[in-house]
C-alpha cells in the first residue's frame, strides 16, 4: 500500500459525460483508491474534468476557466480576445500548451481563449505559479496545459450536436472515431456563426433629438445593437493514436483553425456601422506527432510538431459609394517548428529521475502599414525575425515514506542566444493526517520570462534593449478529501502564494504618436486560493455535485515612482479584479441534469492609482447560467436535449471598459449518438 | 440527508439573491462658469480602445479645477481618445479621434448642444466661417469639409500623393484666405489650401513628420518635427524646428536638433513673439531669435511632459506630465519667473489645452 493514499475523485456525477452530450451516464459520488503521482508531489493544479469541458459546444476555454477555476479571464466581449491571467499577473504570464507544444503567440505572447474551443480538448491542467515550471519557463504567472487523448472507442463512433441560440447564433459539432485494440482515430469539427447583434442599453452615449435650428431638444441613452460583431469560426481536428501494445505509443494531433471576426464598435463610437469594416482573419495549423515508449520503470518520448499562423486586420472605410479603402492593413505570419525528448526514470519507488528538452524555433514576418516613402516608393512598416527557443529541465523526485515527498527542478533556458540564469523549483508535501486525507504542500522557484518578438522588434516602438522579466514565488497550501463510498464526497484546498516580479513589460505611449514596451514595474502578487467540491447521493436518483472556488489576489505595484507625481506605488495594477469566486452546482435525477453556474469579479480598478472615476468605474458583477438537460437512449442512439440561459438575470456588465456585453440569451442544443 | 439538502437549496437561492445589479446611471450636473471670464479646457485622451477620455476645466483665478466636466454635465462619456479643443462664440468643440466625433459644448454649463459624427480619425478643427469648417484626419487622405451649424459633413478635400492608409493632416493656421496645415504620420509636408476652392494649391517639403503648426505674430509658420524613429522605411533623421514665410510659403530658418532628440508641442504666448517646445525640458525662444537657447525654460526634473501651454493673458507656463499614462495626469503651472505657482491632477493622458 505504499504511495497509496486514499483521494477522493469526484468522478462524474452527471449525465453525459466522457462522450459529451448525446450519451447520457448516471456514476454516484465514487472513494477511489490511487496512487499520488511522484510527478505531482508538491505542484499545485486544478484539473478539468470531461464534465466542465464538455458542457456544450458554443464554449471556448476561456468561458470554461471563467466558471471553474480561480484565475482571471478577461473577456473583450462576445466572440472577441479572451485572456487569461493567474494571479494578478498579465495574460503573457501564462504559458500555454497543446499536446506539449507552446501555443502563446511568439509575437504578442499571450493566448486567446476564444479561439480555442472547449469540445476540442479532453484534459486540461492549470498549474499554478512554482508548479509550472515543471513543464515549461516563463509562466510567472503560471502554466494551463491543454491536451487530447484517444477516445478508446471500440468500432465506429459518430456524435452530432446542433446548437441555435439568441443573436441567430449556430454551433455544430461533429465527432467520428473508430477504434480496435491498437488503433483510435478520432475526427472533430466545429462551426460557429454569428451577427452577435445582441442589444443593449449604451450608457455611455446619448442619442441626440434636434428641432429645425438644430437645438437639441431631447436626449436619451439608445437601446443599440452589438455593431460589427459577427464571427464565423470553423475548427477541424485529426487525431490518430497507435498503441503497439508492447509500450509504444504514436500519435498525430492536427488541427485547423479558420476563423474570421468582426471587432465590435467600442460603446463611445458615434461613426456608422455599415461606414466601417473592423475585422479580424486568422488561420492557424498546429501539428503535433508523439512517440512514447513505456517500460518497466522508464519510460521516453519524442515529439514533432509544426505551426503556422496567419493573421490580417483590416480596418476599412467607406470613401463613397460603398468603395472601402484600408486605413490599416496589417498582416503578420508566424511559422514555428517544434521538437521535444521527454525521458524518466525509476529507482525503486522512492526516487524518480525526469529530463525534458524541448525547442521551439520561430520565423515572423510582420506587415503592419503600407506608407509611400519620400521618394515616392512604396514601403511596408514591419519586421522579419527568427528566434529559437530552448527550454530543458532535469529533475529529481524522492518519497522515502508514504507521507513525504520532495522534488527538484532545475531548468535553463535560451532565447535566441541568451541564456537565462538558472531556474531553479523546489516542492515538498506531506501527508499530515491519513484521517481525512490532509496533505500539505509547499514549493519556491525562480522565473525568467523573454521579451516576446513585438516587444523587441515592433515596428515602430519595439525596445531591442529590455530585460527579461523575473520572478521569485512561493506557495504553500493544505489539501483534504473525505467521502463514503456511494454516498457523498468531499475535498477541498487552501493555497497561499506570495510573488515578486521584477521589470514587468508594460508598453506605454510615447510623444512620437506610437507605443514602446519597457520594463517599468515591480510588483508583489499575493493572495490566497480557495476550492471545495462536493459531491452527494441525495438518493437512488438525486445526485448532487457542487464545485467552488475563490481566490484573493493583490497585485501591487512595488516599483519606483516614475514621475514625482506618480500615485501608483503601492497600488493594485489595474484591470486585476482583488477578488474573484466562481460556483457551480449541478442537481441530476434520472435522464434529467439541472446545471447552475455562478461567477463574480470584484471591481476592477481602470486607473494605476487606483482612483475609481465616473469615467473609468468598472463595477463588480455576477454572472449565473442555467442548464437544462434531459437524455433519451433508444435501441439506436442516445439523444439529449439541453437548454441554456446565458445571463440569467440579464445582468448589464462590463468586463472591460467601452465593450459591451450580452444580456440575457438563451441556447438549445441536440445531441445524437447512433449506436452502430 | 434531507437537511443537507433544504440548506444546499437554502444557499442556492441565496446565491440567486445576490445575483441581481442595478447599473448605476450618471447624474446631469449643473455648471455656470460664465462669471470666471479666464479658463482653462484640458482634454485627456484616455487610454486608445478603452473610451476613458475626459474633459478638465481649471479656473487659474481660483485655482480650482474640475475634472471629467464632461460627463458630469451630460451623463455620458467624453469617448476614445480625445485629441484636441477649440473655442468658437462661447462653444467648444472637442474633437474625439477613435470615437469618429467632434462634440459641441457650452463653454460655460459642458453641456452639449451638437455633434458632428461619422468622421475617419479626427485630429483638429479649424473654423473658417459659422458655417464651414475644416476637420483633418489621421488614416484618411481627406480633409472633411462641414457645417458646424448643421452639424454636417459637406465635403472633402482630397491630398495628393498620400493614400489613406499613410493619410495624416494635423493643425491648421490660417493667412488670408489660405489655411496650412502640417502632414505628419510618415509625411514631410505642409500643405497651403486656399479656402475658397477647397484645393490644395500648394506644398512645402519639410524634415520628417512636423508635429504641430503655429503662426506668430509677424506671420511666421512654425513647426517641428519628431524625425522619425529607428529602423522606420520613412527615414530617421535629427529633428528640425523650422521657421516659414506665410506669405511666400518659403522656410527661412531651420533650427536643427540633436539626432535622437523628440522634440514637440509648438506653442506660442499670449502677443505671439515668443514660441514654447517640449524636448525633455520646456523651451522658451523668442521668434525672432537667431539661435536656439543654450538652456531650457523649465529643465528637465524627472517629469514626463506630454502636453504644454501658455496663458495668453500671464504668460504662464503649463506643462502636462503623463506620468504612466494609466493614472491621472498632472499638470503644473509655472510663472515666467519659473516659479511653481500650481499643480493639479486632471484625467489619463493630458494631451492638449484650450484657453477659454
Amino acid at each position: 500500500m505504499r504511495r497509496l493514499f486514499k483521494i477522493i475523485a469526484l468522478l462524474a456525477l452527471l449525465p453525459a459525460v466522457a462522450a459529451g452530450q448525446g450519451k447520457v451516464n448516471h456514476i454516484i459520488p465514487a472513494v477511489v483508491y490511487g496512487d499520488r503521482p511522484m510527478k505531482e508531489i508538491g505542484v499545485q493544479q486544478t484539473k478539468l474534468d470531461s464534465i466542465q469541458l464538455k458542457e456544450n459546444i458554443s464554449l471556448s476555454m476561456a468561458d470554461v476557466l471563467t466558471f471553474n477555476s480561480a484565475i482571471f479571464v478577461k473577456n473583450y466581449g462576445r466572440a472577441t480576445l479572451s485572456t487569461v491571467a493567474f494571479r494578478g499577473t498579465s495574460p503573457s504570464h501564462t504559458q500555454v500548451s497543446w499536446n506539449g507544444m507552446k501555443i502563446n503567440n511568439p509575437m504578442l505572447g499571450m493566448t486567446d481563449f476564444s479561439m480555442i474551443p472547449s469540445y476540442f480538448i479532453d484534459d486540461a491542467s492549470l498549474l499554478h505559479g512554482t508548479s509550472s515550471v515543471n513543464e515549461t519557463g516563463g509562466g510567472l504567472g503560471g502554466a494551463v496545459k491543454l491536451s487530447t487523448r484517444p477516445a478508446q472507442n471500440d468500432g465506429f463512433g459518430l456524435q452530432y450536436i446542433q446548437g441555435v441560440g439568441s443573436f441567430k447564433t449556430f454551433d455544430e459539432f461533429l465527432r467520428l472515431t473508430y477504434g480496435n485494440e491498437h488503433w483510435q482515430t478520432s475526427t472533430r469539427a466545429v462551426l460557429s456563426t454569428s451577427p452577435n447583434e445582441f442589444e443593449y442599453r449604451n450608457h455611455d452615449k446619448k442619442v441626440n433629438v434636434y428641432d429645425e435650428d438644430m437645438n437639441i431638444i431631447e436626449q436619451y441613452y439608445p437601446i443599440e445593437k452589438n455593431k460589427s460583431g459577427a464571427y464565423k469560426d470553423f475548427h477541424l481536428l485529426q487525431e490518430v493514436y497507435y498503441n503497439t501494445g508492447k509500450g509504444d505509443r504514436f500519435g498525430l494531433n492536427a488541427w485547423y483553425i479558420n476563423s474570421n471576426r468582426e471587432l465590435p464598435m467600442l460603446t463611445v463610437d458615434h461613426g456608422e456601422a455599415t461606414d466601417f469594416d473592423n475585422r479580424q482573419r486568422e488561420q492557424t495549423f498546429r501539428g503535433v506527432l508523439s512517440w512514447d515508449h513505456l517500460d518497466n520503470g522508464w519510460k521516453v518520448g519524442a515529439k514533432g510538431g509544426y505551426i503556422y499562423t496567419w493573421m490580417a486586420y483590416d480596418y476599412k472605410r467607406d470613401v463613397g459609394n460603398g468603395n472601402m479603402a484600408h486605413m490599416t492593413q496589417s498582416r503578420s505570419e508566424i511559422n514555428t517548428i517544434y521538437g521535444q525528448g521527454d525521458g524518466e526514470y525509476y529507482i525503486g519507488k522512492e526516487w524518480l529521475f525526469t529530463a525534458s528538452l524541448s525547442a521551439h524555433q520561430h520565423f515572423v514576418e510582420s506587415r503592419d502599414k503600407n506608407i509611400i516613402r519620400q521618394d515616392g516608393n512604396k514601403a511596408v512598416v514591419g519586421y522579419e525575425m527568427a528566434r529559437i527557443e530552448l527550454s530543458g529541465s532535469i529533475s529529481a523526485k524522492w518519497r522515502p515514506t508514504d507521507r513525504f515527498g520532495l522534488s527538484a527542478v532545475i531548468r535553463e533556458e535560451l532565447f535566441g542566444n541568451t541564456l537565462t540564469p538558472i531556474i531553479p523549483a523546489l516542492f515538498v508535501d506531506g501527508v499530515i493526517s491519513k484521517k481525512g486525507n490532509v496533505v500539505a504542500k509547499a514549493s519556491i522557484s525562480r522565473n525568467y520570462r523573454f521579451p516576446t518578438l513585438n516587444d523587441l522588434y515592433f515596428l515602430p516602438g519595439g525596445n531591442p534593449d529590455l530585460k527579461s522579466e523575473s520572478g521569485w514565488t512561493y506557495d504553500a497550501g493544505i489539501s483534504f478529501a473525505v467521502g463514503e463510498e456511494g454516498k457523498y464526497s468531499l475535498s477541498g484546498s487552501a493555497n497561499w502564494f506570495d510573488s515578486y516580479i521584477k521589470d514587468w513589460i508594460i508598453w506605454l505611449p510615447t510623444t512620437k504618436g506610437f507605443f514602446s514596451p519597457d520594463n517599468i514595474k515591480d510588483v508583489h502578487a499575493y493572495g490566497v486560493e480557495l476550492t471545495g467540491d462536493l459531491s452527494v447521493a441525495l438518493s437512488k436518483e438525486w445526485n448532487l455535485v457542487l464545485n467552488g472556488t475563490f481566490s484573493w489576489t493583490p497585485s501591487i505595484n512595488v516599483g519606483e515612482p516614475r514621475t514625482p507625481a506618480d500615485q501608483s506605488v503601492g497600488k493594485q495594477l489595474p484591470y486585476v479584479p482583488e477578488l474573484s469566486s466562481s460556483v457551480t452546482g449541478t442537481l441530476s435525477w434520472r435522464d434529467w441534469t439541472f446545471l447552475y453556474k455562478w461567477c463574480h469579479y470584484s471591481e476592477r480598478f481602470t486607473m494605476s492609482s487606483n482612483d475609481i472615476t465616473l469615467t473609468g468605474k468598472l463595477p463588480s458583477y455576477f454572472m449565473s447560467n442555467i442548464t437544462l438537460e434531459k437524455g433519451f437512449s433508444f435501441k439506436w442512439a442516445d439523444i439529449s436535449v439541453k437548454a441554456v440561459v446565458n445571463n440569467l438575470f440579464d445582468e448589464e456588465y462590463l468586463s472591460v471598459l467601452s465593450r459591451p456585453m450580452p444580456g440575457i440569451n438563451f441556447e438549445v442544443f441536440l445531441g445524437i449518438t447512433p449506436k452502430f | 440527508m434531507h437537511k443537507l439538502f433544504i440548506r444546499l437549496v437554502f444557499c442556492t437561492q441565496l446565491l440567486l439573491a445576490v445575483s441581481c445589479m442595478k447599473w448605476e446611471y450618471g447624474l446631469e450636473e449643473d455648471f455656470d462658469l460664465s462669471a470666471s471670464g479666464e479658463g482653462l479646457f484640458i482634454t485627456n485622451e484616455g487610454n486608445f480602445q478603452y473610451g476613458n477620455a475626459t474633459l478638465s476645466y481649471y479656473d487659474p483665478k481660483t485655482r480650482k479645477v474640475e475634472n471629467e466636466i464632461f460627463y458630469r454635465a451630460n451623463a455620458m462619456k467624453l469617448g476614445d481618445v480625445a485629441q484636441s479643443m477649440i473655442i468658437r462664440d462661447g462653444v467648444g468643440w472637442v474633437v474625439v479621434n477613435n470615437s469618429h466625433v467632434v462634440f459641441a459644448i457650452d463653454i460655460n454649463t459642458f453641456k452639449e448642444v451638437g455633434r458632428i459624427t461619422n468622421l475617419t480619425s479626427p485630429r483638429y478643427i479649424h473654423f473658417l466661417s459659422d458655417e464651414k469648417a475644416y476637420i483633418t484626419q489621421i488614416w484618411d487622405n481627406r480633409i472633411f469639409i462641414v457645417n458646424p451649424k448643421r452639424y454636417e459633413i459637406t465635403g472633402y478635400i482630397d491630398i495628393h500623393n498620400m493614400t489613406m492608409e499613410s493619410g495624416s493632416t494635423e493643425q491648421m493656421v490660417q493667412y488670408g484666405k489660405y489655411v496650412f496645415v502640417n502632414c505628419w504620420s510618415y509625411q514631410n509636408r505642409i500643405l497651403k489650401i486656399d479656402t475658397e476652392t477647397d484645393q490644395v494649391v500648394d506644398e512645402l517639403v519639410v524634415g520628417i513628420q512636423p508635429t504641430s503648426l503655429v503662426m506668430d505674430c509677424n506671420d511666421k509658420l512654425w513647426t517641428v518635427t519628431d524625425g522619425g524613429y529607428e529602423g522606420s522605411p520613412y527615414g530617421h533623421e535629427a529633428p528640425s524646428l523650422y521657421k516659414i514665410d506665410a506669405a511666400t510659403f518659403t522656410i527661412e530658418k531651420q533650427f536643427k536638433f540633436d539626432f535622437g532628440d523628440w522634440p514637440s508641442e509648438v506653442q506660442l504666448n499670449g502677443t505671439k513673439d515668443k514660441i514654447y517646445w517640449l524636448n525633455d525640458d520646456v523651451w522658451e525662444m523668442d521668434v525672432t531669435a537667431d539661435r536656439v537657447p543654450v538652456r531650457p525654460f523649465l529643465p528637465y526634473n524627472g517629469t514626463l511632459y506630454y502636453g504644454l501651454t501658455v496663458d495668453p493673458h500671464t504668460g504662464d507656463v503649463y506643462i502636462a506630465d503623463a506620468i504612466d499614462y494609466v493614472q491621472q495626469g498632472k499638470v503644473y503651472r509655472y510663472s515666467q519667473n519659473r516659479e511653481l505657482l500650481d499643480e493639479f491632477y486632471v484625467g489619463i493622458i493630458p494631451g492638449a489645452f484650450c484657453w477659454k
